[in-house]
């Protein structure tokens, strides 16, 4: 059962958020989705130069949430789930606590309506 | 920085309102339903402006304490208090062992309105004397929360898809 809790051994979210507040870095972690890419391949799509696209993987390795092959020559850089995972896991605890305690307050809301004065204390 | 990130959630709920300020302002009640599938101990509440909540949460062998000092409480219309959501054992405010830069304290309000035989809540959350690393790291977190990093889902949507595929 999911739970809203801490578990230690974890990557620095601070710079996980950090580098997830871009909307260039955001679309470049979509591309990755896709599979492993060089920075050329990466900066196709982008109205960007090489150099800004490396500056952002270096931000985006920093954090974490990808990694580079540095045997290959052309150093594709690659997605980390487990690092994506922990950072949306964590939005993920902020928006449910209060969404999911005011869903059990409707809950104790219907039963005080059905014994309006002294709950049964279980 | 003038305008600091907010957190609204608002929330209408099927009851009178007098019902609803029960809800949560009776301890008993309030650990019914406070904290997400968890379960809730209030070791004190004291309802009044300057007075504490002391909240547990527990879970499997977890436990995860906070504090709030109530600031304004206006029945049955509005509460105030500074959240402090990590604690030790003493009860003093430490910081989140996960995020180091999320705020030790947020300012949260609670406001109450009738709307006919039901209640319109707004729960709002600001940050209290952070630093510019903790309103960041918070308008971050609300900017994803906005956007819904739907893109954060879809992303990992696309790489679980694509690792199946491998």
């Amino acid at each position: 059962m999911e739970q809203f809790g801490y578990e230690n051994s974890q990557p620095n979210l601070d710079a996980v958020f950090a580098a997830l507040a871009d909307p260039t870095r955001r679309a470049i972690l979509s591309r990755l989705a896709d599979g492993q890419a060089s920075v050329n391949e990466i900066a196709a799509p982008f109205e960007i130069s090489q150099p800004a696209v490396s500056k952002h993987l270096k931000v985006l390795e920093r954090a974490g949430l990808i990694e580079r092959d540095i045997e290959e020559q052309r150093r594709p850089a690659r997605l980390k789930a487990e690092t994506m995972t922990a950072a949306v896991s964590w939005l993920e605890e902020f928006r449910k606590f209060w969404g999911t305690s005011f869903d059990q307050l409707d809950d104790v809301l219907t039963q005080m309506k059905i014994e309006p004065k002294e709950p049964d204390n279980e | 920085m003038s305008d600091l990130p907010e957190y609204i959630l608002d929330r209408e709920f099927d009851a009178p309102r007098d019902m609803v300020w029960r809800a949560w302002t009776d301890p008993e009640l309030l650990s019914r339903w406070y904290g997400p599938g968890v379960e809730t101990v209030i070791h004190k509440f004291d309802l009044k402006p300057g007075g504490v909540w002391l909240n547990e949460m527990k879970w499997g062998e977890n436990s995860m304490l906070s504090k709030m000092v109530f600031k304004d409480v206006t029945p049955p219309e509005q509460i105030v208090w500074d959240h402090y959501s990590s604690t030790d054992s003493e009860w003093n405010s430490i910081k989140n062992p996960k995020m180091p830069d999320w705020p030790a304290v947020l300012l949260t309000t609670v406001t109450f309105e009738e709307a006919g035989a039901k209640t319109r809540v707004r729960l709002s959350q600001i940050p209290v004397d952070a630093t510019d690393a903790e309103k960041a790291c918070f308008a971050q977190m609300m900017e994803g929360m906005s956007k819904g990093w739907g893109s954060g889902y879809a992303i990992l949507d696309e790489m679980f898809a694509e690792m199946q595929v491998k």
